[in-house]
This record gives structure tokens, C-alpha cells and sequence, in this order.
């Protein structure tokens, strides 16, 4: 075999791309990590939770070290109407000490964090460079990329690219199926509002460093999606996503739906008064399994977003885990290959393996249909409405009325919601072999 | 619903940190939009910067984009829309998200 | 005018600074740190690499550097004033092929005068004598006053050509600097193989690094120096506020009618008078152009000592 400039090149420094350079880095492979903004992480946004778990291995007590703004340790899912709102509200004391479940932190300083770690553990990171395409041989194996610089081309025996939920890499590859367009997308923004630290703790029942998150489906009118608000040490983020083939459709703005959303009475109390610091946006790869690509071809990987492995199903919305994880397996898996010098796609088939022996396709298997059931005409336009009726007849008290009976709650409210036994049936039968 | 905006979309825009390059890294065939009815792209870009013209065109500004993907997802018309990441270091660059 | 006088008899001086041995061109880079008033509570996003940077002058000055560098077959050395965080923009000019790196520690909060001396200290510690070019930006990216290569040629008594708007490298031995005049005028500067020139920001655009440049420039050595402190031979701005002429006093207009009187009073129909060329050394040079503005009212007749100022 020839020789090349690094035996890996990964694209992309968010957490797909930094797991994979440093368990690469780690097991002592030359490894050359390319980011095309001025730092890692300055292209990243996301809703504001991660879940870190995963860096145990590769980071131990990560959570002494990376920049986190609150630990969430109350976590509520919202439906909401126009008017009315039901939640159910959890919190634990657990969630608060190590080795904690979700934090609150911003892209710019979790992924820049993570770089560093990769840098430190020996990969080579280059910034404001724009990888421009593969470099193939003529049987259309990848030896290296091309980027936008001056003599900008590198070789290596494996690229691995985390480029994200647009990856135009692994779409020159031919890795994506045909089917995949606007309908497996959603578009996520959000506001960055700045608040009184003493304010977020008091609205949103915490302290100290504790945090909240809260997930809404019900609040983005004609366009299917959903909400969301997460605290920050001082600021809030409140956004929404967005279905991209609805948005085009309806005549509503993505910044009307976040403003409506903040105008919602049980929302303004939260948001009240504070000011924007920051709006921003990105696309959410949302379709889920059906949606995943060929994870591997000749000479190439794809973890992350880039690899569709972004989890998206209403009262989840976890991205960052399944990045973390799956590029720290493709360094794994492509550690493997470089030993026994075969970076084939055969070589590398230790990589989807890895994938489905974890949580990564575990669980995308299992929730399978439950991004196309939450994301639904039914799930967005009719459920709310007939959940929200449904609790509000169960609480009304309609004296002299004496209270109605359950049953007849339900029967009358699915009728009045227009919403057919058959599908009721058939969607609680999806939702219950997902999430059960 | 129809309230006044809490702040301009100006405002909105002006809170986001862009190091714009002068090469313009999506363009828009003003022409092939002639024809399109959806025009999706007005709609669905979180930046705003499809402007449609009196007479059925799109004007198209690119310096103020979150390098996203939306407008190329949305829109149906082949060869309408050219998009490309910015050249290495330029475009949006965020700071608290 | 005043500035013709000026400029021709620079032109002699900037002429006569011929040195003996030339080796290394000089761009000094002001890091500059931004988004520090978005700190927040935990400390994040506070200043560092991530947000701050140079201004698209000291970056067109490190362009005009490598240029001259090459011209020249000179070696090209940076200096970057700041903490920590300004060895960013060193490796930036690294990568774009800079040869030797240099950063003098301090805060980039210190006046002019103080950074030129840290500066001109710093170059002693290179050897000043084989500094031939000096080039600047003409600005810092927190709009400073501009001041410090002026300051720099006055410490090292070298030629300057300042605020240049075009530089044209002719041979490499002699540089040709377009300067910005007021009222829209232009005047052409010759360099001879050393001064210190500061450039505006769109007089170039840095060359983009090379991916090989980039690599390289990881493991490239930044040398350090600390400012030896003390500099009180100058003059040092006590106040700062923007320049506002005084009324100038002139004497009743003479005129049969109020027309004749406001002419009288404008000087609306007759050409200006004043403007002389004169060839002086610049000590007398500086003497008549201040004489000739208190003459002319635009400056009170103890505003001399400006002419002593230590330009040397
Ligand atoms: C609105 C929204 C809310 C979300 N909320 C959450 C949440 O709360 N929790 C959660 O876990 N996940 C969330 N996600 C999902 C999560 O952000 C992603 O799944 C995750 O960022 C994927 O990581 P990645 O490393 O695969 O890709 P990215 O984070 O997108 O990183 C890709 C990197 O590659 C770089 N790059 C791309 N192309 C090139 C190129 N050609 N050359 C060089 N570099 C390139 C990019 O600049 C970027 O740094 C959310 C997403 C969105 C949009
Ligand atoms: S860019 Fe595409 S969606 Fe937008 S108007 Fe043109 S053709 Fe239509
Ligand atoms: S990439 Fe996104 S922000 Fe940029 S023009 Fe397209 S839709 Fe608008």
C-alpha cells in the first residue's frame, strides 16, 4: 500500500467527528480532523441537552471538565391547544449528582471542548477549512479529500465523514437511499432569550445548577413539529422544529411559529421579559431508521447526523448521544480495519455491527415508526385537541351536572375530535410497541 | 394569529454573528423561479433572504444564512437553486446555541 | 498648501536612511479579544481564542509583508501583542508563511506609546538593525488611535509612510506608498529600503493559507518577549477629545455695500493665497508649517512647541 498523509481523515468537528478522531488519536493512529468553521462548534446548534453518558469510556469524568450550564433534573412533556395545556412533570434528585443524565450546554463550547480533547490525545485539527469533496481511485474506492485550501488535497487509507445532517459526502458516495428528501427533514430554530439567573430558577423550579426541559408537541400551528424550551445558566432556549415538507406548504414563518409559541399563556410567564441574544437555526435529520444510510463503502465511514442517527421522536430529541456514540465506533471499528489493513467496506463492517449490538440502532429499531406516528396529521392536528378536551371535562366541575363518566368522556371527545376507533386503535398499537 | 412582532426581523438577524465571504455560496436562478408556484423558499428560509419579485421572480441575498439546507430541501425546481458551503472560516458563526 | 511643504521636504529625509545590513521585514498584529461582555455566569464564552482576532488592516499589513519578503528575499518576522490567546493569530500568520514568530506579553488594554515601546524593545531584542521594513495596520480591530507606528518609526528613527492606501513594491528596494491627503488629495511617498509603512485594510486581501502551511504551522515555535517598562521621554496623551478648530479672528471686512463686505469677508471670489513649496530639513520644515498656520489663524501663537516634539 501506498503511502499517505494520515491513515485517517475525519470530516467535521461536532461529536460524531471529535469521538471518532480521539479514539482514533487514542489507539495511536495519525489522524487529521478538518472543521470548516473558524472552531469547532461554531456551526453547531441544537435544542440544548445533551446526554453524555457514552464519553465514560473515552472521557472518564467528563463531567468534571466539560462546560455544562445546568444538570436537568426535571423534565416535562407538554400538549398543548391554542388555550389549554397538560403536562406531565418529572423530576429527580438522582439526576443531579454524578454521573448525572442530561446537561444543558452550548454547541460553541461542548464541541470546542471535545476537539481539544481529541487535539490532546494527538489528532491534528484543522479549522476554516471546507472539505470539498472525496478523493477516489478508479474503482471508486476513498483514498483522502479535497478541501478548499492552496494544495489542498489529503490522502488517507479511511476518511470518515461526520459532516453532518446535509453530509454532501456521503451523498457523493452514493451512500443516501433515493427516497430520502424534504419528508425525512425537520428545520429546528431557536432564540437564545437572557435571563436573571435567580429569575430561571424560580420560574422554572430549580437551583443552583440544577435545569429543566421541557419538550411541547401541540404548539406549531398548521406546520407538524414540535417545541421546546431548555434553561441555561442565564439565558433560555426556545425554539421549535419544523416538518420541512409542511413548512413550504403553509404560509406560516418559522419565527411566527416560535413567537406564538412564546405567546402562549403557559409559556409567557416563563419567557417574560427577557431579551434575544441570539437566533439561530438547523436542519434535524427526523425520519429515523428507515431513513439510515449504507454506513460504510470503500475507504469511508459515516457517523453522526451525517448517518441519519439522530433520534427525533416527540419526547425525545437526542442527536449528540447518537453522534457521540457512533463516531466513537466508527474509530473503533476503523482502528480494526487499519490493523488488519482492510478498509474495504468488507473491512469495516465491524462498524454497523457495533452499531446494532448498542443503543445506536437498538434503539432506532425499536422507534422505528414513532417519528412518522409523532410527526403525524393525526398525533399534531387532533390529538392535543382531544386530550386537552378530554382532562379539561374531567376536571370542570359543572355543578348542579353531576361528573360524567370516563368512558363517556373519551367516546364523546373521540367523536367531537372526528378521530375514527380504527386509528386511535392503530396508533396507540405503534406507540405502545415503540415506546413500551 | 396576527400580533406585532416582539422585535424586527432586522433585530432578530442582527443578534446572529456572520464573517460573510465574498464569494456568494448559494445563488438563485431568478429565472427558473418564474414558473415555480410553491416558492417554498419564502417562506421556509429562517433567514428571510428569498424576496419574491412583482413579476414572479426571486430576489436573493446571501449573506445572512445559516448554511442550513432548507431552501435546497424545499424547493422543486431543478437547477433553481446553487448551494455550497461557504469557503472555510466564513459564514454564520454561532456563540450560544 | 501646508502639506505640499511638508511632504516635499520629507521626501528628502525619508530618502537618507540607508542602513547596512537588511534582513528581516517586521508586521505587527494586535489580537484583540471580542464577546467578552457576553460572559456569562459560568464563565463561558468569555474571551478567548474562539472570539477575538485581528482587523482586516493588520492583516492586509502581514500580506504586504509577505509581499515585500518575497521582493526582497527578506525573511518575515510577526509580532503579535497580547495574552495567551493572541498566539492564534501568530500560527494564522505561520500558516500563510511567516518565518519567525514573536509574541510580547501583555494585556491589549495599554496605551500607544507603551506598545511601540514593548515593540521597539522586542525588535532590540531581535536586533533592530536588520529590521528594514515595518508594516502595520493602519487600525486595531478596537479602533485604537492609529498612533503606534508613527510612535514605532519616532522610537527607532526610521523613515514612515503612514496610512497608505495603495503600496507599490516596484523594485523591492524602493517602495512606493500612495498616502490619503485631505480634501481628496494623494501623496507619493518613496521608501528606500526601509521605514515603517502602516496600510489600510483594503489595500489587500491576506493570501489564503495552504493546507501544507496550516500542518506546518502547529508545531512552529513562538518566541516571547516581556516589555521592559518605563518609557517617560514622550509626550503622552492626557486627555482625549475630538479636535475642534478655534474661531479665527479676522478684522472688519472693508466694502462700499454689504455684497463687497461679505466678499471681502469670504475671500469668496479670490483664489486662496496661501501655499508655498519650500525645501527644508524636516526640523525647519515642521517650524514653517506651524508658523504659517498661526499666521493664517489656525493656531494660537503658544502651540509652537509641537515642532520639538521628540520625532528626532
Ligand atoms: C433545533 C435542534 C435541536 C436539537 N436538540 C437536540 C437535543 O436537545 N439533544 C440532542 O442530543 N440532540 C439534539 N439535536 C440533534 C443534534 O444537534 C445532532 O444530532 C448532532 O449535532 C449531530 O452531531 P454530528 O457530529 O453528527 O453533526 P454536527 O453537529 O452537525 O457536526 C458536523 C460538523 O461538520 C462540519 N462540516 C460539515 N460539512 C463540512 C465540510 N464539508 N468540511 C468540513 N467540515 C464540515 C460542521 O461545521 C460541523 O461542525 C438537535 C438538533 C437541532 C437542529
Ligand atoms: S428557489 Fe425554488 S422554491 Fe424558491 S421560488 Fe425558486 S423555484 Fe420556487
Ligand atoms: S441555507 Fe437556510 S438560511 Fe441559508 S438561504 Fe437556505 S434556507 Fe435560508
Amino acid at each position: 500500500m501506498s503511502e499517505t498523509d494520515f491513515d485517517v481523515v475525519v470530516v467535521g468537528a461536532g461529536p460524531a467527528g471529535s469521538c471518532a478522531a480521539l479514539s482514533l488519536a487514542k489507539a495511536g493512529h495519525s489522524v487529521l480532523l478538518v472543521e470548516r468553521g473558524p472552531f469547532a462548534g461554531s456551526k453547531n446548534m441544537y435544542g440544548g441537552v445533551v446526554y453524555p453518558r457514552i464519553l465514560d469510556a473515552l472521557i472518564p469524568n467528563w463531567w468534571e471538565e466539560a462546560p455544562i450550564q445546568r444538570w436537568v433534573t426535571r423534565r416535562q412533556t407538554m400538549v398543548m391547544t391554542p388555550t389549554q395545556s397538560l403536562t406531565i412533570d418529572y423530576r429527580s434528585d438522582t439526576w443531579a449528582k454524578p454521573p448525572y443524565n442530561g446537561a444543558t450546554a452550548y454547541r460553541p463550547d461542548f464541541d470546542f471542548w471535545l476537539a481539544g480533547k481529541a487535539e490532546a490525545a494527538g489528532a491534528q485539527l484543522i479549522c476554516s477549512t471546507t472539505v470539498t469533496g472525496l478523493l477516489r481511485d478508479g474503482h471508486g474506492r476513498t483514498i483522502g479529500v479535497r478541501t478548499d485550501r492552496p494544495d489542498g488535497d489529503i490522502t488517507a487509507r479511511l476518511v470518515i465523514a461526520c459532516d453532518g445532517v446535509n453530509s454532501f459526502l456521503a451523498k457523493e458516495a452514493g451512500l443516501y437511499r433515493r427516497d430520502v428528501d424534504a419528508n425525512s427533514f425537520t428545520l429546528g430554530v431557536k432564540e437564545t432569550i437572557a435571563l436573571p439567573t435567580d429569575v430561571i430558577n424560580e420560574r422554572f423550579g430549580v437551583r443552583g445548577r440544577e435545569g429543566a426541559d421541557i419538550e411541547i408537541i401541540g404548539c406549531t400551528g398548521d406546520v407538524n413539529g414540535g417545541g421546546f424550551i431548555y434553561t441555561n445558566l442565564d439565558t433560555i432556549g426556545v425554539g421549535v422544529v419544523l416538518k420541512l415538507s409542511k413548512l413550504g406548504a403553509q404560509r406560516q414563518r418559522p419565527e411566527e411559529i416560535i413567537a406564538n409559541l412564546k405567546a402562549h399563556p403557559s409559556v409567557a410567564p416563563l419567557v417574560e421579559g427577557g431579551e434575544v441574544k441570539e437566533y439561530s437555526a438547523h436542519l434535524i435529520p427526523e425520519a429515523g431508521y428507515d431513513m439510515i444510510p449504507t454506513l460504510a463503502g470503500d475507504g469511508l465511514l459515516i457517523a453522526g447526523d451525517a448517518a441519519g442517527l439522530c433520534l427525533a421522536a416527540g419526547i425525545w430529541l437526542e442527536g449528540v448521544n447518537f453522534a457521540l456514540a457512533s463516531g466513537m465506533y466508527a474509530g473503533d471499528a476503523a482502528a480494526d480495519a487499519l490493523r488488519s489493513d482492510d478498509t474495504s467496506a468488507a473491512g469495516l463492517a465491524g462498524y454497523r455491527q457495533r452499531l446494532e449490538r448498542t443503543f445506536v440502532l437498538k434503539d432506532h429499531a425499536k422507534l422505528r415508526h414513532i417519528p412518522h406516528l409523532v410527526l403525524g396529521d393525526r398525533l399534531q392536528q387532533e390529538y392535543p385537541q382531544m386530550v386537552a378536551n378530554i382532562v379539561e371535562r374531567m376536571f370542570r366541575v359543572d355543578n348542579p351536572r353531576p361528573k360524567p363518566g370516563i368512558r363517556r368522556i373519551l367516546t364523546q371527545e373521540r367523536r367531537h375530535a372526528g378521530i375514527r376507533w380504527r386509528d386511535l386503535a392503530k396508533d396507540t398499537w405503534t406507540a405502545m410497541r415503540g415506546f413500551g | 394569529m396576527n400580533r406585532w412582532p416582539e422585535i424586527s426581523f432586522e433585530d432578530r438577524m442582527s443578534t446572529v454573528h456572520f464573517d460573510v465571504h465574498e464569494r456568494a455560496h448559494i445563488t438563485v436562478d431568478g429565472d427558473s423561479c418564474h414558473g415555480c408556484t410553491t416558492k417554498a423558499c419564502v417562506v421556509a428560509c429562517p433567514a428571510n433572504l428569498f424576496v419574491p419579485t412583482s413579476d414572479g421572480g426571486i430576489v436573493f441575498n446571501y449573506e445572512q444564512c445559516f448554511e442550513c439546507g432548507t431552501c435546497y430541501m424545499v424547493c422543486n425546481v431543478e437547477g433553481a437553486i446553487t448551494w455550497t458551503y461557504p469557503d472555510g472560516g466564513h459564514g454564520v458563526v454561532f456563540r450560544r446555541t | 498648501m501646508a502639506a505640499t511643504a511638508s511632504s516635499s521636504g520629507g521626501h528628502e529625509r525619508l530618502r537618507t536612511g540607508a542602513r547596512a545590513v537588511r534582513a528581516v521585514i517586521v508586521t505587527c498584529q494586535k489580537w484583540v479579544a471580542l464577546g467578552a461582555a457576553d460572559a456569562d455566569s459560568a464563565g463561558h464564552n468569555a474571551a478567548d481564542q474562539r472570539f477575538g482576532g485581528t482587523s482586516a488592516a493588520d492583516q492586509a499589513a502581514l500580506e504586504w509583508a509577505l509581499r515585500l519578503g518575497a521582493a526582497r528575499s527578506e525573511a518575515v518576522t510577526v509580532i503579535a501583542l497580547g495574552p495567551d490567546e493572541a498566539s492564534k493569530a501568530l500560527r494564522d500568520a505561520a500558516a500563510a508563511g511567516a518565518d519567525r514568530l514573536l509574541r510580547v506579553d501583555s494585556s491589549t488594554s495599554i496605551d500607544s506609546v507603551d506598545v511601540a515601546a514593548a515593540i521597539t524593545s522586542a525588535l532590540q531584542s531581535l536586533g533592530a538593525a536588520d529590521v528594514s521594513f515595518i508594516v502595520c495596520g493602519d487600525y486595531s480591530l478596537d479602533r485604537g488611535s492609529g498612533s503606534v507606528p508613527a510612535f514605532l518609526a519616532a522610537m527607532l528613527g526610521m523613515a514612515m509612510a503612514l496610512g497608505a492606501v495603495g503600496i507599490d513594491l516596484a523594485d523591492g528596494t524602493d517602495v512606493e506608498v500612495l498616502r490619503r491627503l485631505d480634501g481628496g488629495r494623494r501623496e507619493r511617498l518613496r521608501l528606500h529600503d526601509s521605514g515603517v509603512i502602516s496600510v489600510e485594510g483594503s489595500t489587500a486581501t491576506l493570501r489564503r493559507a495552504s493546507l501544507s502551511g496550516v500542518l506546518a504551522s502547529k508545531a512552529k515555535q513562538i518566541e516571547m518577549h516581556t516589555p521592559t517598562r518605563s518609557i517617560d521621554h514622550v509626550a503622552r496623551a492626557t486627555t482625549m477629545s475630538t479636535y475642534r478648530p478655534r474661531a479665527r479672528q479676522l478684522a472688519p471686512p472693508v466694502g462700499g455695500n454689504p455684497l463687497a463686505r461679505l466678499h471681502a469677508l469670504t475671500s469668496a471670489t479670490h483664489r486662496s493665497t496661501h501655499g508655498e513649496t519650500v525645501v527644508l530639513d524636516p526640523q525647519m520644515a515642521a517650524r514653517r508649517i506651524v508658523e504659517a498656520l498661526t499666521v493664517w489663524g489656525y493656531l494660537d501663537g503658544e502651540s509652537g512647541p509641537a515642532a520639538d516634539a521628540p520625532t528626532r
